[in-house]
């Protein structure tokens, strides 16, 4: 229960938090779809947005819920299930910023889930069993 | 899509993934979390800001971020997000070239729908 808590927080603070800083960095840079208009002077004006403020600290937020669950549960079980949230966030693109998604990208962000989770969940090799190929027994117990 | 979107990804995708690695390494020395207690929360966090790899770990995520949002100033959200995902597949070809790791079936047909995905979130 702890750890269903933990991860649902932590796919809504990340999927919503890109939410804002998409609507803040669009507003920044006036919403040209040309990487040419693109300066570093407006990640500094970015630092002024609310929108990029609201969006930082609900990735902090995400960051946190992340890593105090990554101290009891496996990795190879919490990106998996994080992974939900590239469902979520284009969901909210096309709800909130407008995006019009087309069905071959919701095709595309469907594989990948599948992709994700096949990757992580696939536990044959004994010592390497997860995404990043992290020893297991480095853990400094087992739960 | 230009190749300054493309190479904003490709720094995205390998700074987070340096990242996660680092941080993983870092938080496991810590010990399970069994206390949400603001005090003992406040500990985890000055134990943790003398762990090194949970510092590179932070730097590499604060250059994913930066270049995140950079990226976010021109392009759909509902692209740059799952493109991101190419993370997965940077890290099984690095464990398998690199580490020399045994990457069984399931991984690979796993590798190869975020392959996949990736293409169609990429097509116009």
């Amino acid at each position: 229960m702890k750890t269903a808590i933990v991860l649902t927080v932590a796919i809504l603070a990340q999927s919503i938090g890109n939410v804002a800083l998409s609507k803040g960095m669009k507003l920044v840079s006036g919403g040209s779809s040309d990487s040419a208009d693109f300066s570093l002077i407006m990640l500094l004006e970015a630092m002024q947005s609310p929108f990029i403020w609201t969006g930082i600290l609900l990735l902090i937020l995400f960051f946190v819920m992340f890593t105090v669950s990554l101290t009891w549960a496996d990795l190879s079980f919490v990106v998996p299930v994080i992974s939900l949230s590239y469902i979520v966030n284009v969901a909210l693109a096309h709800q909130f910023l407008g995006e019009s998604v087309s069905e071959t990208r919701w095709a595309g962000t469907l594989l990948i889930c599948l992709g994700v989770i096949l990757v992580t969940k696939s536990g044959n090799t004994p010592k390497h069993n997860n995404a990043y190929g992290l020893n297991q027994e480095t853990r400094p117990y087992q739960t | 899509m230009d190749a300054v979107t493309l190479l904003m990804i490709a720094v995205i995708v390998l700074s987070n993934a340096a990242g996660d690695v680092l941080i993983t390494r870092g938080m496991k020395k810590m010990g399970e979390v069994s206390s949400f207690h603001p005090y003992h929360l406040f500990q985890l966090g000055r134990r943790v800001l003398h762990n090194r790899d949970f510092l590179m770990g932070v730097f590499c995520l604060a250059i994913s971020f930066f270049a995140f949002i950079s990226v976010l100033a021109w392009a759909e959200m509902s692209f740059v997000v799952p493109a991101t995902s190419v993370v997965y597949v940077v890290t099984v070809l690095g464990a398998k070239f690199f580490l020399k790791e045994q990457i069984d079936k399931r991984r690979w047909a796993g590798t190869f729908l975020v392959c996949v995905g990736v293409v169609l979130i990429c097509l116009p």
